[in-house]
């Protein structure tokens, strides 16, 4: 896990980023090294998409600096934009276009020649498999299409880092599993990609490293296996109480100093530090185990940050 | 334009950025050309012969000449305005709604550019139906000398001035509802104290010194002045009151996109 400086290909440190009273992102700092996937994942206003966007030129600091390939965001917004392909949020497809025509557009306005454009369009359908949706009406694609369209397009330009925000929101199974295998691919490929996601699964799928994100700040980073072992231990309890002992068990969990979360029926029990939480001591109670996941170190992450601020 | 190439600046403007959108515009009206020739050619020719013909039969000569040929330059700059107000108020309120703007910007391109393309386009726009209409004046007569070519300059230059007006109200509306006053409150009131249906002398005079004021009215004036190709100084003072609006509108239009679509 060591890293040299110069593999870094996005630098931010203490990224921070104010609109009015509101901190949407509160003093980030991570990097993304050369050729890896890295993940912020949140939930829906943890300051994702606002950090994306910095990364993309397209907003710009309030405190902070921030490197993309060793270009400053903050200077030289523009020439970030060169070496960068970005998806945003919204695919924001043109529709008074076709989908090649979309690709052609975005190609020529980002510097290619018309003719690369046409060719590389040509490739970047194929590789996409949406050759014979090239002369579709955008409105006629299904949700998946339109989303590795909106990916395709920021393939025109053949850029070494993609930033690409929340790539298979909304999409249904086939579409999500359709956008990562074509990641999977970029990523073989050599390419680095930044991105954001609200899906655990999704996170541990395709990221080599991830930051968790809450409330505009960075509460956990490291490889989606380090941060489960860390945060959640190597497996979680789940406990069944009745009403009438709830209680007792939660004082007894909460003395014995383990994380919990208190859903109804259950009480989700996690250790850290690879461990397993050890219940024996609570009697008249049903336990079961189940391995960790991501889920389990966001929602304690998240609950224990929330009990900090307050 | 085509052959700007990926890196040509001039002053801090990136000139691939302008032909890129111009591009995208022309791709969208190669791509609609039977329904836009309606917009082009076929309304301001009902307008133009309906009312010209129409209602000329109605009036005796205006300032005389037959009543059509009278109102040729103001129907030719009025088209361009709502040339120039749909595709830069509408269409650009379209294009920060449905996140094209912001696509655009995810390439090397500055929101000043953007600006700057979509007005390129709207000014390409009036100019062609400018050609459309003046053409069928001339095949009517109504235009009769050569110095009549050059409506194409207050075409342009309403192309512009309207262009950055529309993205103005583009930028500022909230939602489409709001964005309609720029029609009706705006484009529709400005067409009818523009002098191109009847003399700006035949208002009252308390409305006379606010219709010569009003954005359109001095390419209107300046659009007469290339067709009866009776030219005088006055026409250059319009002209150049036509640039200051530009002048003034640009800056605030580039500015307001900004903040709209840059947060």
């Amino acid at each position: 896990m060591k890293t040299k400086s110069d593999d870094s290909v996005i630098r931010a440190t203490d990224l921070t980023k104010r609109f009015g009273e509101i901190v949407a992102v509160d003093g980030v700092s991570f990097q993304v090294k050369k050729g890896e996937t890295y993940g912020l994942l949140g939930p829906n206003g943890a300051g994702k998409t606002t950090t994306m966007r910095m990364i993309s030129g397209l907003s710009p600091l309030t405190a902070g600096k921030l490197t993309v390939a060793g270009i400053d965001v903050t200077s030289q917004a523009r020439e970030v934009r060169n070496v960068l392909g970005v998806v945003t949020q919204e695919d924001g497809l043109d529709t008074d276009l076709d989908a090649k025509s979309n690709l052609i557009v975005y190609g020529y306005t980002a510097g290619l020649s018309r003719a690369d454009a046409e060719k590389r369009a040509d490739a970047v359908l194929m590789f996409f498999d949406l050759t014979d949706k090239a002369h579709e009406e955008i409105d006629y694609l299904s949700g998946g299409m339109k989303r590795r369209l909106a990916i395709a397009r920021a393939f025109m330009t053949s850029p070494r880092v993609i930033v690409l925000d929340e790539p298979t929101t909304g999409l249904d199974p086939q579409g999500r599993n359709r956008v990562w295998q074509e990641l999977e691919t970029m990523k073989q490929g050599g390419v680095t990609i930044l991105m954001s996601t609200h899906y655990m699964d999704e996170a541990a799928a395709l990221c080599d490293r991830l930051a968790i994100m809450h409330h505009g700040r960075i509460l956990a980073e490291g490889t989606p296996d380090e941060l489960v072992n860390r945060h959640a231990g190597s497996e979680v309890a789940q406990v069944r109480v009745s009403n009438g002992v709830r209680r007792d068990v939660v004082d007894w969990i909460g003395d014995a100093g383990f994380d919990y979360r208190d859903a109804g029926a259950v009480i989700t029990v996690t250790s850290r530090n690879g461990a397993r939480p050890d219940l024996s001591g609570l009697a008249g109670v049903r336990v079961s185990y189940r391995p960790s996941n991501l889920e389990d170190v966001f929602l304690t992450m998240a609950g224990r940050g929330l009990t900090d601020d307050e | 334009m085509m052959a700007a190439t990926a890196s040509t600046y001039i002053a801090g403007v990136r000139l691939r950025s302008i032909a890129g959108i111009w591009y995208r515009h022309f791709l969208v009206l190669r791509r609609n050309l039977l329904t836009s020739i309606s917009w082009y050619f076929v309304e301001p020719f009902v307008i133009l012969v309906a009312i010209g013909i129409g209602v000329g039969t109605l009036v005796n000569d205006v300032q005389g000449v037959p009543y059509a040929r009278f109102i040729t330059p103001g129907v030719i700059v009025g088209s361009a305005m709502f040339h120039a107000v749909f595709e830069c108020a509408w269409g650009g309120f379209m294009r920060i709604q449905k996140g094209v703007y912001e696509t655009t910007l995810t390439a090397p391109v500055s929101t000043r550019e953007v600006a700057m393309g979509d007005i390129f386009w709207s000014m390409t726009r009036t100019i062609v139906t400018a050609v459309c209409i003046g053409t069928v004046a001339a095949a009517f007569g109504w235009i009769d000398n050569l110095s009549g070519v050059g409506v194409l300059l207050p075409a342009a230059l309403v192309g512009v001035q309207f262009g950055a007006l529309g993205l103005i109200f583009a930028a500022l509306s909230p939602n489409v509802h709001i964005l309609s006053l720029t029609f009706t409150v705006v484009a529709s009131p400005l067409y009818f104290l523009s002098g191109a249906f009847f003399p700006i002398s035949s208002m009252p005079d308390w409305v006379e010194p606010l219709a010569w004021a009003a954005p359109l009215t001095p390419s209107v004036h300046l659009a007469r002045g290339f067709v009866t190709g009776d030219l005088a100084m006055s026409h250059l003072f319009a002209g150049l009151y036509v640039v200051a609006w530009i002048a003034v509108l640009f800056p605030i239009a580039a500015t307001l996109l900004h903040r709209r679509l840059v947060k």
